[in-house]
């Protein structure tokens, strides 16, 4: 039987790495502008930049190339969706036809274009999720937000609402299957018949887990009351973020690179 | 007419860096009209064990099978098995979602296509086992108290009618009269001719109540036989993480001593043999 038991969401690999060190701001933003800059480019030399670009990147991190190439794997069809449509629906020179599809160059072209574009965002912001916990991330929005506080913007509240939600993903998830189990083993059948009648079944299982969710969430406001929580006026941190040279380095070198890529691809013209 | 489980071994996520041997050959029978006690301490493999009796996780390696039924996909018999074997598991209260009792319990039996008179006859018996009046048919599971609403959950298993129950560490989070309370209806059970399964890390409960006691250490079945003839071994062999009974200890210290008094777990057994050895 085929259960929850192959999600990864906030794949975070914990390892020793260059890249892990960095602040979580500088590589936020950093990634902010490569996004950007992997936009913008257009032709072959751009993407062999930031092709280049990006496998120094995972050298760096130190992390499994196959976890890396598998953050694509939930949207490959999307990409491979896009590659098609730009294949076949792109006018221009015809250069191979088969029945009422017609290829043409500009078409394998954009295709190429669109793939290889969705395919490095895709691994880019990948990278990110899978070298900074998502705690880190969630002090790290919270320390961008900040400035935005003066106009009532509560970034604290935000990145604690997002730290609290992902730290509760793998639990809820053994919770489903433990109950999904619980009504199997009295008889539910949970995976036959049409969509309604699934989302009807789905009731004994959907019903527990809301209760579980609420007596939770109930338990964690008491323990953090308990705890004196009082929201983000005056705490201090355990592992307060801290901006090193290195930082400043490595935000500088992606921007100039981001720059660089652009303007370069700008001056090569397509074949 | 038993569960028969032959050299077991359960693989959670083959292939996957996550990959562990949860269950490592296994071997045991349980047969219908006994009781028998899965002990192991934590991440033994006895949750993982019951849920393959009643084809909620199937075997990597080995088999299991139900009165003969071999427990696999296919040819309806994993439904065939699952009614035959009730599982219920740790905090089953946990799985109450109906408006009411009564149709709480009915929901097991109802999918399992019990006919109108039948089903109500089944949920008002298990009703009745489990001490649950018909004041409370009506009421919202959820209204009831921790006791009742574990009592509830088990009654939704029973009323399926299974020939076995396996039952996850049943006395978790009970307190004493209501852990009593819930060994008397699993004996009841018992006598009524159902094999009952009872996953445990109690020793001393196991000791006590079980005809034949399975020991997990591991994931492998280390030690299976009556209490009695395995207690003997078990204070020998001092399996991790599991707590034997100060009486057994007890006892097998004055043996060493030189005493002559039975290994026990019953301190009116061992009160006597001291007793006798003093000539009273």
């Amino acid at each position: 039987m085929k259960f929850l038991n192959n999600m990864t969401l906030g794949q975070y690999v914990p390892v020793e790495s260059p890249v892990h060190h960095l602040d979580p701001r500088c590589k936020i933003v950093a990634v902010l502008f490569c996004l950007v800059g992997i936009f913008m480019v257009r032709g072959p030399l751009g993407f062999t930049m930031w092709g280049l670009f990006f496998l120094a990147l995972v050298g760096a991190s130190r992390i499994p190339a196959r976890l890396v190439l598998s953050t694509v794997k939930p949207v490959w069809i999307l990409v491979a969706f896009t590659a098609a449509i730009h294949l076949f629906f792109t006018g221009g020179e015809p250069v191979f036809s088969w029945g009422i599809l017609e290829v043409t160059r500009e078409g394998v072209v954009m295709a190429a274009r669109m793939g290889l574009r969705l395919m490095l965002l895709i691994m880019f912001a990948g990278l990110l999720t899978l070298t900074t916990s998502p705690t880190e991330l969630a002090d790290g929005l919270e320390s961008l937000f900040s400035p935005f506080r003066r106009f009532g913007f509560p970034s604290h509240e935000l990145a604690m609402m997002m730290t609290i939600a992902l730290r509760f993903i793998p639990t809820l998830l053994n919770e489903t299957e433990r109950i999904m189990k619980a009504q199997i083993a009295r008889g539910a059948e949970l995976e036959r018949g049409g969509p309604l009648k699934r989302l009807r079944a789905f009731i004994p299982v959907l019903v527990p887990l809301f209760v579980i969710v609420f007596q939770r969430a109930d338990d964690l406001a008491t323990a953090m009351e308990a705890r004196n929580y009082t929201g983000g006026e005056g705490r201090t941190r355990m592992n307060p973020l801290q901006w090193t040279t290195g930082d400043s380095a490595a935000f500088a070198f992606s921007l100039l690179f981001s720059f660089a890529a652009v303007f370069l691809d700008g001056r090569v013209t397509l074949p | 007419m038993s569960i028969a489980v032959r050299d077991l071994v359960h693989i959670y996520h083959p292939g996957s860096p996550l990959q562990t041997r949860a269950l490592d050959g296994v071997t045991f029978e349980a047969e219908k009209g006994s009781w028998v006690a899965v002990v192991g301490h934590t991440g033994s493999g006895k949750s993982t064990l019951a849920q393959h009796l009643n084809g909620l996780l199937l075997p990597t390696e080995g088999s299991v099978s139900v009165d003969g039924i071999q427990v696999r996909h296919g040819e309806g018999s994993l439904r065939l098995v699952r009614q035959k074997v009730g599982l219920v598991f740790q905090y089953p209260e946990q799985q109450l979602f109906e408006e009411t009792v009564f149709k709480e319990v009915s929901f097991g039996p109802r999918n399992w296509g019990f006919q109108a008179d039948h089903l109500e006859k089944s949920v008002e018996e298990a009703l009745e086992l489990v001490g649950i009046g018909r004041d409370l048919y009506e009421a919202s599971p959820f209204r009831l108290s921790g006791g009742q609403k574990r009592r509830v959950a088990i009654a939704s298993t029973l009323s399926s009618d299974p020939d076995y129950l396996v039952m996850d560490e049943p006395t978790a989070g009970l307190d004493s009269p209501g852990r009593r309370q819930l060994l008397g209806l699993l004996s009841d059970l018992k006598k009524l001719g159902k094999g009952i399964i009872h996953i445990t890390h109690d020793m001393e409960l196991a000791l006590g109540l079980a005809d034949t006691i399975l020991v997990l250490d591991e994931g492998k079945s280390t030690l299976w036989g009556p209490p009695g003839v395995i207690l003997g071994e078990l204070l020998e062999r001092d399996i991790r993480g599991l707590v034997i009974p100060d009486l057994v200890r007890f006892a097998g210290r004055l043996r060493d001593l030189g005493f002559e008094v039975p290994l026990t777990w019953e301190p009116k057994a061992l009160a006597e043999a001291i007793g006798r050895s003093h000539g009273r």
